[in-house]
């Protein structure tokens, strides 16, 4: 055998490549969708309630905008960043008290009745304005919703309101659920919200606590030629590392939402048969955010809280803690949104001598062991990031003799000591910005929040001029006029710094290669998949 | 100076007091060595082990001094096991002296309260009581004694039956000491030998578990852990795999040095008592 100069190995190793070779044509020509399947992702959580239209937010939407899903979808080049779903159409009137939408026909709920104008009524005044967490502020003023035809729907506002905002507040806050379903009995308690019943391409299937949620597809879905997919399989793995081996494993298809950890990103990027997509999540970017409870005395000294903003190292934070994977802040607006975004804000550059400057100008002068006072501070347990930050932060602030203490806790607890209790002095959270700084933002710094509304302002911070500014550009309909009034809010937010914007960033998915049109639009996780495929 | 000469002829005892010798020795130099906070940033992120001779074993996610916090870990490690111990031992002495010498109804009543902590695993009791209470060294500390007093306490109830019976304790009775007296000041010292011989077991399992409460975010997040290094570690398993190996073998030398002097310590006893 020693003596042939062709070994049985080395017989198999070039039949390998010879196989390999004539795979790859075939590879290359994977990428046209083809129908059917099984695609696995990993859920990182397990939301209890599943109607988006009640929870507005990113874990919901996740596993549940596949299957009741909005009036519009956000998109690269579509116009004002929009494309149709539900609703073909959308028309502000000149005085901002109305809205029409002109509604897709042949649409059919997943139980077969017809979807209609009444449901978005239903849904608009029954859900989004009382129940919804965002859509409490959007539709605040929603007065009425005439259903003049099945297909139409006009929005009657009693004070103007910004069209703009309408718009941007589409693709997150518009998820219309059956009002057949709904009408009877309190909504909170329907058990729709745990199995939602849709339009959408996929039908809840299957929840199975802890092992995974399963969606299948839906036959009579109003876009004849999609969905491709048979089935989506949410496989629960919690533990974040878990989701990096299962994408090697072949286990799950796609890890998204930055499931695998960014310290693996560089090594994943290089398996063969594995893809890192940045794309795809332009419409969801997180702010990192240092949440200050304006109640302590000494953070209610505007130097206090610069010397604060100054001892960060914003680009340290986002090349160690983000790998990169991250955008330093100015202001309350992220730097990579196209409508309202201004640089021109007053800047906190790292700088430790202004610091400690500032901080003996305030009278916090340090004692003999180096410290001027203590701090409770509460990382957000929700990201590994925000964990990390809170570990920097509190390094950061010992370097300018502030004494502060971590508090972990879980999230149920975490929500409760900083938005309900206020038994904080320094948080650090991961507010959203959601393409319009009305939607989710402003609620950030406005006074006059009910206690135990999350992500809003439980610090007790209060500006009357800036309450002012803020009232004021919710009625103004001119679209530039309204921009101009957020880009001062923006200034106003970086001068007085109610809260400290550190840093934004956004996600990142892995997917192996045979996962066809991934990240097409900007809120691309979320969206409704109808036309994602597995080739080969 | 016999018993200590006897503790040092097998082996195992003197590894394990090598190994506890140097953990103290560690646990004490560290503010010596490593003053100042163990946490602050001292470099680049992310640095590998042998590559800067001012961070021998390199730096962790946030640029954190990985011998530092190994040093400084050591001090919890130790602070927690020992307490943890302290607190169990005396707990369950007392609980097993009382119900051991009283009898009747106060036995029934305490080794009923014993069987219920024991039935209860202990590291799930000490996650309760965390998760509720909310971490905090002394807390994390009460939590591993919660689950770990009832050993000592069944031991020392045992040890007390037989002792109560003595002539010396009829002795005490008749020259009228008070029963709690003679409990605590005749009874109770001649019990404790085999009640300290566990203290090994109960050290080294305190250490365990507050590593693994430190492992699922349940440590004082203000103090470095090695359960809480080897957590921040996981995140990068893959691309930096010491920062969580490097706390796992100082958890197991650890443990392992523990336990090796606690069986020295038995074995000598043992080796006494046959002797006397």
């Amino acid at each position: 055998m020693s003596g042939l100069p062709i070994s049985r190995r080395g017989l198999l190793a070039g039949s390998a490549l010879l196989l390999a070779s004539t795979a790859l044509p075939a590879i290359g020509r994977a990428q046209t969708p083809k129908k059917g399947g099984r695609l696995i992702v990993a859920a990182d959580s397990e939301p209890r309630n599943l109607n988006p239209a009640i929870v507005a937010s990113n874990g919901v939407f996740f596993i549940s905008s596949k299957v009741v899903e909005t009036l519009a979808e956000a998109s690269f080049d579509g116009k004002d960043g929009l494309q149709p779903r539900l609703a073909l159409s959308w028309e502000g009137s000149a005085d901002g008290r109305s809205v029409t939408f002109k509604l897709r026909d042949g649409v059919k709920w997943h139980d077969g009745k017809p979807f209609t104008s009444a449901d978005v009524a239903f849904s608009a005044l029954q859900v989004w304005k009382p129940l919804q967490n965002l859509g409490r502020t959007v539709f605040k003023d929603l007065e009425a919703v005439d259903t003049p035809d099945k297909l139409t729907a006009v929005f009657k506002f009693a004070k103007p309101t910004p069209f703009q905002l309408i718009r941007n507040a589409l693709p997150a806050l518009s998820s219309v659920v059956p009002k057949h379903v709904y009408e009877m009995g309190k909504i909170e308690d329907n058990p729709a919200n745990n199995a939602p019943v849709g339009t959408g391409p996929f039908k809840f299937a299957e929840y199975k606590a802890g092992q995974y949620y399963r969606l299948a597809r839906n036959d009579a879905y109003w876009d004849k030629d999609e969905p491709y997919l048979d089935e989506i399989v949410y496989q629960v793995l919690p533990d974040r590392t878990s989701a990096a081996a299962a994408l090697e494993a072949e286990e799950i298809q796609l890890a998204a939402f930055s499931a695998v950890p960014l310290a693996d990103l560089d090594r994943i990027s290089k398996v063969p048969g594995l893809k890192v997509i940045t794309k795809g999540y332009e419409g969801l970017t997180y702010q990192l955010v240092v949440e200050i409870n304006h109640r302590r005395k000494e953070l209610a000294d505007l130097k206090v809280r610069q010397a604060i903003a100054h001892a960060i190292d914003k680009d340290f934070v986002v090349k160690t803690i983000f790998l990169g994977y991250a955008a330093t802040a100015t202001g309350p607006v992220p730097k990579n949104d196209p409508q309202f975004y201004t640089a021109d804000v007053p800047i906190y550059p790292f700088d430790v001598a202004k610091a400690n400057e500032l901080l003996d100008e305030a009278g916090y002068k340090r004692a003999d062991d180096g410290k001027r006072f203590a701090l409770k501070l509460l990382p957000a347990p929700y990201f590994n990031e925000t964990k990390q930050f809170g570990d920097y932060l509190r390094q950061a602030l010992a370097v300018i003799g502030i004494d502060a203490q971590i508090v972990n806790n879980d999230s149920a607890a975490h929500m409760k000591a900083v938005y309900t209790d206020h038994a904080f002095d320094l948080a650090v959270g991961p507010p959203v910005f959601r393409g319009d700084p009305a939607i989710s933002t402003t609620i950030l710094v406005q006074s006059g929040i009910p206690d135990g509304v999350p992500f809003s302002n439980q610090g007790g911070y209060k500006n009357a001029d800036l309450d002012a500014l803020i009232a004021k550009a919710s009625e103004t309909l001119d679209t530039s006029a309204r921009t101009g009034l957020y880009k001062e809010f923006q200034k106003m937010v970086a001068a007085d710094l109610p809260l400290i914007n550190v840093a934004e960033w956004s996600f990142i998915s892995v997917a192996r290669d045979t996962v066809g049109n991934i990240a097409n639009n900007p809120r691309w996780a979320v969206s409704n998949w109808a036309d994602t495929f597995l080739a080969g | 100076m016999k018993r200590l000469h006897r503790f040092f002829q097998t082996p195992e005892a003197i590894a394990g007091a090598l190994i506890l010798a140097l953990l103290v020795a560690i646990a004490l130099a560290a503010p010596l060595l490593f003053p100042g906070d163990p946490q602050a940033i001292a470099g680049p992120a992310l640095l590998p082990p042998l590559q800067n001779w001012s961070l021998p074993l390199g730096t962790d996610r946030l640029g954190r001094d990985v011998l530092a916090e190994l040093f400084h870990g050591a001090r919890t490690s130790l602070a927690v096991g020992l307490a943890a111990a302290a607190a169990a031992l005396l707990v369950g002495a007392v609980v097993g002296t009382l119900a051991g010498f009283a009898g009747g109804l106060i036995d029934e009543v305490l080794m009923r309260i014993t069987d219920a902590f024991q039935t209860v695993p202990s590291f799930l009791l000490a996650l309760a009581f965390v998760s509720i209470v909310g971490p905090s060294l002394g807390v994390v500390i009460a939590a591993i004694a919660l689950g770990a007093w009832t050993g000592p306490a069944r031991v020392a109830r045992a040890e007390v039956l037989s002792i109560r019976e003595r002539d010396y304790v009829a002795g005490a009775r008749v020259i009228g000491m008070h029963p709690l007296e003679i409990a605590f000041r005749e009874v109770l010292p001649n019990a404790l030998p085999p009640v300290l011989a566990l203290s090994s077991v109960i050290v080294a399992a305190a250490i365990l578990t507050e590593a693994a409460l430190s492992f699922l975010g349940l440590g004082d997040p203000n103090r470095v852990t090695w359960g809480g290094m080897i957590a921040e570690g996981r995140t990068v398993l893959r691309t930096a795999p010491l920062l969580s190996i490097v706390p796992g073998i100082a958890l197991v030398l650890t443990v392992l040095g523990v336990y090796l002097a606690g069986e020295g310590v038995v074995e000598s006893t043992a080796v006494r008592r046959s002797l006397s």
